[in-house]
């Protein structure tokens, strides 16, 4: 029965052609401009971290009070020193990392091989549970590194590739700067985008790109005065010069993360903070009630409008559109399958019951619509691939077309078309035989 | 032809017609928003910067945190620059087109109670560093200057009297009723002890650097004050060479940047060097991409919609061949036709778009609740209707000269 029906509808297509274009045309438009906007939310929307993002907060805490530049009073996304030792030494999370982006010039022991700059971050071991840093060698250094600050370093797999030629590096000194370094662990391949952990301004923390070269303690980087690659927020009146009075300023310019794994470590930490600054307040350092925030991983991408609102727009116009060559082909398909009334009524004549009428058209229908979809598929492919010309490189990268995508587009057209057929089909059912027998 | 047959055509076949008047609906809707849509990010492009563009190098990101530049360092600077061969000029500057780094905001207040949020760019001579059009009054007095700088020196203006200004046009057209601005006063409404400015000159244009509020007349909003740049620790510098010298001045001025402040910036920290043109480049790169997608859009609604159009009124005249040679055979002519089913067409559409009208808005609104978009200008609307309007006529023109082309002849036989 099937394979009858679809040589029905393939002879039926054959019969209009121009009626047949138009639906796939139209089919292959208003699908591909929703995957190609999709394609593109997917990459920017997409979860840096999947199944750990939910748990991961970062605190935030207004310490400039009056002084805040921010219309809403929205406190800073990061921390005076201040705070953020408060914070490490409250240990009120189960795993917390202070975090702040550093860059150093490294110095090969191959004397022949000229000095490079690499960037990484100074962070507490828990950093690496935290944010799932896998380990191709060693592990992260031990909580008595990150109490007495040594020399341990973490680097990326590519930085031990360029250096050791990939081979287990663990125990090797590097140079940085004029300091040395010892090797504890080289990370896997890890670099979730967008950089959410990173420090700093909203800017940086929708920031995408290559993977942290090294990690180094906390402790360690402070005591060294290893200065912030970021660079810091500093009330306009901060008269301070030099690294002791940073570490005294209100000056914001250290991210801070805790891993709260349930909602009730989450409300005890909320809780811990407010009264945090409430203590501060009692003590005079702030002279404004508490103002602070904790958010996870998705609650600060959506604050800080990781996805550029245009994509976002873009997608809900892309919708419309479909929807618009939804009425064009319900229009249309009414008149390819209107125009075969005599050709029902014969076959209602016949002894065909309307589901086999029906049946026969939605089929002809899903044919319609997997052709649009071949036809969605190629641009679609058009518009990911100009999208890269448009995009900053960085993020068109993330933008790429994979099976799931594939597959969607085809889904999408035939299960569109289908739906916009279920009418035409109805009407074509609805043919009184005698009327079509009697007219010829 | 009376509207009244019009009608009862479309009431007794109301299916072809209702779906062409729902699809231009939502295309208006479309159409209205995504057009706007393309305006906001063409705005900014398209605003004449007032600047010497292709003779500009501009130098940032020099900053400090830790220890401010000396007043020294920051002429030695300058003296260096000067000194390339190809430069004409070079200032210290805080706040200049393109860069992003250091905004000024500064609220003025003219005599007509308009209240406008400006950028400002300090720097000695920067009208003549910038390339700038004086078209009223004055440059700066050398004897006006005083210092600034951020976390370093900042002198007041204590000299008893307005401090000098020089504004836009467009800034002297917004605050003073008459558009005469020159020698007039503008004050602070933020600062209650403010001794006020004084307008001293007009440039004809100068971009400001807050790119996302260069959008509805706006972009013009730039004032210069008289500052030069003292003990700061953020430090940029703005650079004229000579056109034809500008790429071997870029590679000099890098290594005079590297050469005096190399060894004064802390690990991490690079100053950018880079000419005007090549900022301009990389300022506009999301705005390009938003624009590419946008238009993208736009082009997809007219093609769907022309395409649409065509094949549903095609359908509808080829049901109707019939009639329409009956009515050729009582006398109509193939103009009557036409003009028959271009009316019909413009009935629906109109329908249709002020029925998108309304969607527009609402849906503006709604994108507005959920984004941080503008708010679509009323004026908007009707842009939306008449390119709707159009192109509901070029797609009807197709079916509607087969259907003039119908032989009366058709009348007299059967289907």
């Amino acid at each position: 029965m099937f394979g009858y029906y679809f040589e029905l509808a393939v002879r039926s297509l054959r019969r209009s052609p121009v009626l047949t274009i138009l639906v796939v045309v139209l089919i292959g438009t208003g699908v591909a401009s929703s995957m190609v906007t999709f394609a593109a939310l997917r990459a920017m929307s997409a979860d840096p971290m999947p199944g750990k993002s939910a748990q991961l907060y970062r605190p935030q805490i207004d310490n400039w009070g009056p002084a805040n530049p921010d219309a809403h009073r929205e406190p800073p996304l990061t921390l005076s020193y201040i705070d953020a030792e408060a914070l490490l030494h409250a240990h009120a999370a189960p795993r917390q990392t202070a975090l702040y982006q550093v860059a150093f010039s490294l110095v090969p022991a191959d004397a022949t091989r000229a000095p490079f700059a690499v960037k990484g971050y100074a962070v507490t071991t828990d950093f690496f549970a935290m944010f799932n840093v896998p380990m191709a060698y060693g592990a992260g250094w031990s909580a008595s590194d990150d109490d007495k600050g040594t020399d341990a370093l973490v680097i990326s797999r590519r930085l031990n590739d360029r250096l050791f030629g990939g081979t287990d590096s663990v125990g090797r000194e590097i140079r940085l700067d004029n300091h040395d370094y010892r090797v504890v662990g080289v990370a896997g391949d890890w670099n979730p985008q967008p950089r959410f952990y990173a420090t700093g301004s909203i800017h940086v923390t929708t920031d995408h790109g290559d993977a942290p070269d090294v990690f180094l303690p906390f402790t360690h980087a402070v005591e060294q005065q290893v200065a912030t690659a970021w660079g810091n927020y500093c009330r306009p009146d901060y008269k301070g010069t030099g690294w002791d009075a940073l570490l005294h300023s209100e000056c914001v310019w250290v991210a801070f993360w805790v891993d709260l794994p349930t909602p009730a470590d989450a409300r005890h930490y909320a809780s811990f903070l407010h009264n945090y600054a409430a203590a501060q307040q009692r003590m005079g350092r702030f002279s404004w009630p508490p103002n602070v925030r904790l958010r996870n991983v998705p609650q600060l991408l959506a604050y800080v409008h990781a996805v550029p609102e245009q994509v976002r727009v873009s997608f809900l116009l892309a919708l419309g559109l479909q929807l618009v060559c939804l009425v064009n082909v319900i229009g249309l398909l009414l008149a390819k399958f209107m125009r075969r009334s005599p050709e029902i009524g014969v076959r209602r004549a016949l002894g065909a019951s309307r589901r086999a009428i029906g049946l026969q058209f939605l089929i002809e229908a899903a044919m319609v619509g997997a052709v649009g979809g071949l036809l969605g598929l190629l641009l679609t492919g058009i518009g990911v691939y100009g999208m890269g010309a448009l995009f900053t490189s960085k993020i068109a990268r993330l933008v790429h077309i994979d099976a799931g995508l594939l597959g969607l587009t085809m889904l999408v057209s035939m299960v569109a078309t289908v739906l916009a057929a279920l009418y035409p089909t109805w009407r074509a059912a609805q043919v009184q035989p005698a009327w079509q027998l009697k007219s010829n | 032809m009376s509207i009244r047959i019009l009608f009862s055509t479309l009431r007794r076949h109301s299916m072809m017609p209702a779906l062409v008047l729902l699809q231009v609906a939502v295309a208006c809707a479309i159409l209205c928003n995504v057009l706007f849509l393309v305006w906001q990010q063409l705005q900014p492009m398209l605003a004449p910067s007032g600047v010497a563009g292709n003779q500009l190098i501009l130098v940032d990101r020099l900053a400090s945190p830790q220890r401010a530049f000396t007043t020294a360092e920051v002429r030695g600077g300058e003296v260096a620059l000067r000194e390339v061969p190809g430069v004409r000029a070079a200032t210290a500057a805080f706040g200049l087109p393109m860069v992003r780094g250091n905004l000024m905001d500064i609220a003025l207040q003219g005599p007509t109670g308009v209240k406008v949020g400006v950028n400002g760019y300090l720097g000695a001579g920067l009208i003549d560093v910038l390339g700038l059009q004086l078209v009223a009054g004055r440059d700066f007095l050398p004897s006006e200057y005083r210092d600034f700088g951020i976390g370093g020196t900042h002198e007041k203006w204590s000299a008893g009297g307005p401090q000098p200004i020089i504004i836009t046009q467009a800034l002297a057209k917004r605050l003073f009723a008459n558009g005469r601005a020159l020698g007039r006063l503008l004050t602070d409404p933020s600062d209650k002890n403010d001794l006020g400015y004084q307008v001293v000159g007009i440039v004809r244009h100068l971009l400001r650097n807050q790119l996302g509020l260069a959008t509805n007349g706006r972009a013009d909003d730039t004032v210069l004050l008289a500052r030069r740049i003292a003990s700061t620790s953020t430090l940029s510098y703005a650079v004229r060479v000579e056109p034809t010298l500008r790429e071997a001045a870029l590679r000099s001025v890098r290594k005079v940047i590297q050469q005096h402040f190399g060894a004064l910036l802390p690990t991490g920290i690079t100053a950018r060097v880079s000419t005007y043109r090549s900022r301009r480049e990389a300022v506009f790169k999301s705005q390009r991409a938003a624009l590419g997608l946008f238009a993208g859009i736009t082009l997809a609604v007219v093609a769907v919609t022309v395409i649409g159009i065509m094949g549903l009124t095609g359908f509808w005249v080829q049901k109707r061949t019939r009639q329409i040679g009956i009515r050729r055979a009582l006398g109509a002519r193939r103009a009557d036709i036409l003009r028959y089913f271009l009316a019909e067409n413009a009935l629906i559409v109109s329908i249709g778009v002020a029925i998108g009208m309304l969607l527009a808005y609402l849906g503006n609104a709604l994108l507005m609740h959920y984004y941080e978009l503008a708010r679509l200008p009323w004026s908007w609307l009707p842009i939306g209707a008449v390119v709707m309007l159009l192109l509901g006529q070029l797609a009807v023109l197709g079916p509607a000269l087969r259907a003039a082309a119908v032989p009366p002849v058709v009348a007299t036989r059967s289907v």
